[in-house]
């Protein structure tokens, strides 16, 4: 019986991604994407009005347009600005925000004159070049402290036929000792404050820190900070924050939950970063 | 179950007297949950119970005072209470041991001030003594790419004596969060109470926000609706037939389990924009059409997936090596499954025929006469099994339903009812969800989740004791349960 298991598995066709088509692929993410051209005030407003997670916000109006400010930190591509779009605000194709630094995930574009107003600076600092040190392989600890579990479901499928991980080296790992890298997913939560300090620590030197989804890059739905003006919001004391008001983190992955092709390219871009790996 | 005084418990309210209890003082329904809510200053606890042929029954208890514990009548009832005690303070009268259960990193409530935060941590483990007994702490950061939770096993070599959890670490006080909010505008946090079924979440909170708004769905919307649920528990259940076989070092049918499940999340990434349904179910109906192509190539995606699955894992659950460490392990007793008032395939697994699609239909349930099969033996096999013969249930409703379509709007403005409460249960893949509603001009007041996991949870220590340490991440997978769902 076993090996009929067996036979069946060496007809079957491989199902393996090449990692070109992963790269910046954003399709089930449902992440917003602007259209400067066809961007107008009122979208802006309604886009802001509709947000749940102020993801999007405007500035007030200067002459003829107002600036609208993407964070997609906070997004949790729950569409709905894309409802009240009209085809200014539409879902991303492609996507590179994944992998990047907290800044970098905020875009804003002035409405109007169709252009974007700013996009987030891309830097590497020499300093960080000590990662270099991580080489080839690449251990990943994942750690959950206090997520929906959505990113954790992803991150799973990371290691199936299509995904495979481990064709870059990648490994996950059971313990934070054997990682390089701390892949943190969700708001960290009071009780887990404690255990996410000890995992820390326990990863030896060089170590990297990625914060996975809304939650893990801004408290997402969970941060009382991103809950839309105008709702009475109790102070909620079993959140502490985002991964990064705990420890410091080297890349983040938006997303709600991010998918798998995001995750790769997040991982992929922190890399290649911080250890100059492509 | 038992009870050995007369008036066990809230004789006080004269509306108790309708509470379930036979002329044994024995507890007669099932319970589904007990909760707390706060209106002008006064504290009302809540009874949820499944009453056998009456349907659901919500009964209402005002606070004056200690209130007598459920526990001793309905064991089910001990983690509720706990959970009572530590959000609205109240005491009850004959619990065994009213220990706070979701804020264990701060003593606040009512402990011995005296003595460190180890000290009063550890006291909250029950100490098994003996020659040769010795303590395994577990978590809460475990080995593999899960979630959080503390696991306090007692040894005697390699057998558990004794197992005692402590959960919520991924408590985010999510309950409250809702309150506050405009309720027609608060799906994006049902859907984050447990990620990998959010689509159930957030059809029983939005069944929640119609009832309060004495809404109806337009069948259209109902029958995608129904499309969802049970493409979500495809999704689970062979996920979860998959890292069963990958916990007893099985890794074929594990990676093809996962190759399938990404097959299905991909159609559905196609279809609905999202490969978690995340978004899709608003109030008053849902937000993607799924037109007759759309369904169409769902249904073949569909079809293709349940062949390959049932190829691959009737040929696993047939293999002597897997037989073997399935059979037997695990065992949960149904006589502790109805105490504990577990649900889902947990229940189904040892012989009670439990399903809220057949009990309390919603939706396009309605229409549909429905078998709720049902395994023996309890154990990590016959977990297994529910879960291969729901997989061909829903496989058969799916391809039925996306067959012939109903025509018709997708969405209903919902009818302008500002004030209310209402509450609503869906058979989520993990088991019977709940979600508990009150309204006030609009924005929610008190928000109670139910998750089948938080039913499930204590029923795991009984499953597991008795059964070699090795075994324990297979039993604690065969149940499946979500912490972030139980937590909240
Ligand atoms: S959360 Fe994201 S997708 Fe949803 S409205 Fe805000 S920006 Fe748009
Ligand atoms: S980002 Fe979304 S999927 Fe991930 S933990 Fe937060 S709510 Fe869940």
């Amino acid at each position: 019986m076993i090996t009929d298991v067996m036979f069946h598995s060496l007809r079957s066709r491989s199902q393996l991604i090449p990692v070109e088509d992963l790269i910046r692929d954003c399709a089930g993410s449902r992440m917003p994407e602007i259209i400067p051209e066809l961007l107008t005030a009122p979208i802006a407003a309604a886009a802001a009005e509709v947000c749940p997670t102020r993801a999007i916000t405007t500035d007030t109006p200067v002459e003829g347009g107002c600036a609208l400010r993407l964070d997609y930190g906070k997004c949790i591509g729950c569409g709905r600005c894309v409802e009240v779009g009209d085809g200014a605000i539409r879902p991303a194709k492609r996507f590179s925000h994944s992998g990047v630094s907290r800044s970098e995930l905020v875009q804003t574009w002035q409405t109007g004159s169709g252009v974007e107003a700013q996009a987030g600076e891309m830097h590497t600092s020499a300093r960080d070049r000590v990662y270099a040190l991580l080489g080839r392989a690449l251990n990943i600890r994942q750690l959950d402290p206090g997520s929906c579990n959505g990113c954790e479901a992803e991150i799973t499928a990371l290691t199936n036929p299509y995904y495979d991980l481990e064709r870059f080296g990648i490994h996950f790992v059971a313990s934070p000792k054997h990682a390089d890298m701390l892949l943190i997913t969700g708001p960290v939560t009071r009780n887990m404050a404690t255990a996410v300090q000890k995992t820390y620590e326990a990863v030896p030197l060089p170590k990297l820190v990625v914060a996975v989804g809304a939650c893990g890059c801004s408290g997402g739905i969970f941060d009382r900070r991103n809950c839309p003006v105008g709702t009475l919001v109790n102070l909620n004391e079993e959140i502490i924050g985002p991964v990064d008001s705990l420890l410091p983190v080297h890349g983040y992955i938006p997303g709600c939950p991010p998918t798998p092709a995001m995750l790769v390219s997040g991982i992929l871009e922190v890399l290649n970063r911080y250890t100059g790996r492509k | 179950m038992k009870g050995n005084a007369a008036n066990q418990w809230g004789p006080e309210s004269g509306r108790n007297e309708a509470l379930p209890l036979d002329a044994d003082r024995r507890f007669t329904g099932r319970l589904v949950s007990i909760f707390g809510d706060n209106t002008g200053g006064t504290t009302i606890l809540h009874y949820l119970v499944d009453l056998p042929g009456a349907g659901y029954g919500d009964f209402e208890y005002v606070v004056a005072g200690p209130v007598r514990s459920m526990t001793p009548v309905a064991p089910a009832a001990s983690w509720h209470e706990r959970e009572v005690h530590e959000q609205y303070g109240v005491e009850f009268i004959g619990h065994p041991h009213l220990r706070p259960l979701m804020r264990h990193s701060r003593f606040d409530s009512g402990l011995p001030s005296n003595g460190s935060t180890q000290e009063m941590e550890e006291s909250q483990f029950l100490r098994v003594q003996g020659e040769g007994v010795c303590e395994i702490p577990v978590g809460p950061v475990h080995a593999g790419i899960i979630e959080p939770g503390h696991f306090r096993f007692s040894v005697v070599g390699d057998t558990v004596l004794h197992l005692q959890l402590r959960l919520f670490y991924t408590h985010k006080g999510t309950e409250k969060l809702f309150e506050g909010r405009v309720a027609t505008d608060a799906v994006p946090i049902a859907e984050s109470v447990s990620g990998d079924n959010c689509f159930a979440h957030a059809v029983a909170y939005c069944q929640a926000v119609e009832g309060v708004h004495q809404a109806i769905v337009p069948p259209k919307a109902n029958a995608i609706r129904l499309i969802g649920l049970e493409l979500e528990r495809l999704l689970a259940h062979i996920g979860d037939l998959g890292a069963l076989c990958g916990d007893v070092g099985f890794a074929v049918p594990a990676a093809y389990c996962a190759r399938i499940k990404e097959d299905l999340l991909q159609a559905s990434a196609k279809i609905v924009g999202t490969r978690y349904w995340r978004g899709v179910a608003v109030p008053g109906g849902v937000r993607h059409e799924i037109g007759s192509a759309d369904g169409r190539e769902l249904k073949e995606s569909i079809r293709i997936a349940v062949e390959d699955f049932v190829g691959i894992a009737e040929q696993a659950l047939r293999t002597p090596s897997l037989e073997d460490r399935f059979e037997g392990a695990g065992i949960l007793a149904p006589n502790r499954a109805a105490d504990l008032a577990v649900v889902g395939p947990v229940a189904r697994a040892c012989g009670i025929a439990l399903d809220v699609r057949r009990d309390h239909p919603y939706g396009a349930y309605k229409n549909l006469n429905f078998d709720v099969p049902t395994w023996h033996y309890g154990d990590v096999m016959a977990r297994a099994r529910i879960r291969m013969m729901e997989v061909h249930a829903s496989a058969r409703l799916l391809l039925d339903y996306l067959e012939a379509l109903p025509a018709g709007p997708i969405w209903l403005p919902l009818p302008a009812i500002s004030t209310g409460r209402a509450f609503a249960a869906v058979e989520a893949p993990r088991g019977e969800l709940v979600y508990w509603l009150r309204v006030e001009e609009g924005k929610i007041a008190r928000c109670h989740v139910r998750s089948p996991s938080f039913q499930n949870w204590p029923a795991l220590p009984f499953a597991v004791t008795g059964n070699i340490i090795a075994d324990f991440p297979l039993i604690n997978k065969s149940f499946n349960l979500s912490y972030s769902g139980c937590d909240r």
